[in-house]
């Protein structure tokens, strides 16, 4: 068979059934060996959609997610989606086409470094330098792309190797390995458990990428442990927890934020201390020793100094961690932080709010859906006003921020998923970056349903001039955007408009009632900005709140 | 500060690449490098001399998360297999 066979046939080996992409020149042998596979592909209107796809799909399964491209620029509109992959830990494989080898190095057309630039913003990647190291990059590629901390992994293939001979030979799927666990890691911890007067979960993205959700759910109810969660594990910790104090950080809920602040035992749980979650780090859980669980050695004691640290797979760490409960008064304490900072929807007058708005939505939906959003101020308010079940239903750019994820993302979604309700919640900013997929939507009937929270701004950037750049709104006024309705009816995607909030309860009805895809565009003030917010530079328990 | 490195990695066109970048990113200068092939194993024996203010262990363990590279020693002498491979 030729490279390019080879190459379907070992994805197949690995479980998959869909990739997304687009094709070009130094990747015709595989699209042609595509033509004959049972491999279903799916055209994306942009590279940068079709890694975007392959990430969507990757983080409401957990299985890899897989994009292709062409050289050049086709692989460096990949890029974007791969350091977004990079940062947030998405085991996702990445195929471009390169030149033939011969022409690497000569400023050939579409040639470009593709391995140079992937450096940075992949787990590794390869330049495939022989038919017979073909396959076993590509093994390899799968392997490290789910192994350790997931990642996403470029294998970069040049023409010349694509259309080559080459034999077939099936390969053994090697189980993940994880490093023996240290036991007297674990007895410290329990030590400082037991010992604790406040002790607070911290929980990171980590757990739902372990698939240790059950496992930390078990420690949290027999421990009766509270609960802080980031933006990646939110659906992590059961929403009926009693001491569930829910999301953390710049804009997380206060309760979170002072519990944290106020802990004397941080055990972070597949977390990294990011600054977003952290405010001015030298003040972040002052008073908290803290224990560590990664499978990363280079997370542990990267930015705060680790008491314990346990590395290593946390479906067997987790339930070695269960203390009996012993901290009443923690508990009292916590219980009523939560009830005092509960999240309220009592806005004044006829404009819709959007975080009444999705809270409503989000109780409307379908057990079975996945959120996906773009990167703003909608996106604050999905991770505080909107309920999951799983991490896995929740998807959002935390790392890298990228706008432009969510409607491609929420196309991945729905392909790995197609009896679950995909929704994107966007912003005007975010939608029009990667709007041509609305394309692929249209192309593979594909139910996806979108709200878009229209305030004619670059909404967060226009927050933090009016609070921090004296109102100087430096190139935010969106107000020239074009017409969100029609633009929906030319991909053939039905569209409703609303601008208060007597017509939320019939749109959000007609729209989880949608049958097919469905754009519900929401008129929202641009004076409506994201509280609470912990100022940049500010310690956690500074959090300010507005109007 | 300055520290001293050894490491050894699979042979790759790409591997010096690799570990330069990871120096600099995590915010330190490089002082001196030395690179050699090794006799076995399709390998190279990469010498680095780097200094920063960041601590050391923060860059040791991100040059320890690069596929190729295999053993790591920081401030020290290879391993006695180490030094046999590059001898």
């Amino acid at each position: 068979m030729t490279g390019a066979e080879l190459v379907l046939k070992v994805l197949q080996q690995h479980g998959v059934k869909h990739i997304f992409g687009y094709p070009g020149g130094a990747i015709m042998p595989i699209y042609d060996a595509l033509y004959d596979s049972d491999v279903q592909h799916f055209l994306c209107r942009h590279e940068q959609g079709a890694a975007f796809s392959a990430i969507g799909y990757a983080r409401s399964t957990g299985k890899v997610g897989v994009c292709m491209a062409t050289s050049g620029p086709g692989a460096t509109n990949l890029v974007t989606g791969l350091a977004d992959a990079m940062m947030d830990s998405v085991p996702v494989v990445a195929i471009t086409g390169q030149v033939f080898s011969s022409l690497i190095g000569t400023d050939a057309f579409q040639e470009m470094d593709v391995l140079g630039m992937s450096l940075s913003i992949t787990k590794h990647s390869f330049l495939v330098q022989s038919l017979d190291e073909l396959a076993d990059v590509l093994h390899q590629a799968f392997e490290l792309a789910q192994s350790g901390r997931p990642g996403p992994v470029l294998v970069d293939i040049p023409k010349d190797i694509q259309i080559g001979s080459v034999d077939f030979e099936p390969y053994p799927i090697n189980d993940k390995k994880f490093p023996a666990i240290d036991q007297d890691a674990v007895t410290a911890a329990r030590d400082l458990i037991g010992a604790a007067k406040k002790p607070l979960f911290y929980i990171g993205g980590g757990v739902g990428l372990a698939d240790a959700i059950d496992e930390l759910q078990d420690v949290l109810e027999y421990s009766q442990i509270p609960a802080i969660s980031t933006l990646k594990a939110l659906g992590t910790v059961p929403g009926d927890y009693a001491y569930n104090l829910g999301f953390v950080g710049m804009h997380g809920n206060q309760a979170a934020n002072l519990a944290v602040q106020e802990c004397d035992l941080l055990i972070c749980t597949g977390a990294r201390f990011d600054d977003r979650v952290t405010g001015k780090l030298d003040t972040f859980a002052p008073n908290a020793k803290v224990i560590h669980l990664d499978i990363d050695p280079a997370e542990i004691s990267k930015l705060r100094t680790a008491d314990v640290a346990i590395l290593g797979d946390f479906k067997q760490i987790l339930p070695q961690l269960k203390v009996a409960p012993h901290t009443p008064e923690w508990l009292e304490r916590v219980g009523g932080l939560i009830t005092e900072f509960a999240w309220r929807y009592d806005y004044p007058g006829e404009n819709i709010y959007a975080p009444k708005l999705l809270n409503q939505l989000s109780k409307a939906l379908p057990e079975d859906h996945v959120v996906s959003c773009d990167v703003g101020q909608h996106q604050m308010w999905v991770a505080q006003h909107m309920l999951f079940s799983s991490p896995r239903n929740h998807l959002s750019s935390g790392g890298a921020g990228t706008m432009g994820f969510g409607l491609p993302s929420a196309i991945g979604a729905q392909v790995a998923r197609p009896d679950a309700t995909s929704v994107v919640v966007s912003g005007d900013g975010s939608f029009m970056m990667n709007v041509q997929e609305l394309g692929t939507i249209k192309r593979f009937s594909l139910p996806v349903k979108i709200v878009l929270l229209d305030n004619q701004r670059l909404g967060m950037v226009k927050q933090w001039q009016e609070l921090f750049f004296e109102e100087r709104y430096s190139e935010t006024n969106l107000s020239d955007n074009p017409d969100f309705i029609t633009l929906a009816k030319a991909f053939d995607i039905p569209a409703i408009s609303i601008s208060k909030a007597d017509e939320i309860d019939q749109a959000v009805e007609q729209f989880v009632q949608s049958k097919g895809p469905i754009l519900l565009h929401v008129q929202i003030d641009d004076k409506d900005n994201v509280w609470p917010l912990v100022p940049p530079g500010k310690a956690n328990h500074d959090m300010i709140e507005g109007n | 500060m300055t520290h001293t490195i050894n490491l050894i990695a699979q042979s790759r066109p790409e591997t010096m690449e690799r570990v330069l970048r990871v120096v600099r990113h995590r915010g330190f200068a490089l002082n001196a490098v030395e690179m050699k092939n090794c006799d076995k194993n399709n390998t190279v024996n990469i010498q680095l001399t780097v200094s920063g203010e960041r601590p050391i262990s923060n860059l040791e363990h991100q040059l320890k998360k690069l596929y190729d590279v295999t053993e790591l020693e920081l401030n020290s002498a290879l391993s006695q297999s180490a030094v046999a491979m590059n001898a």
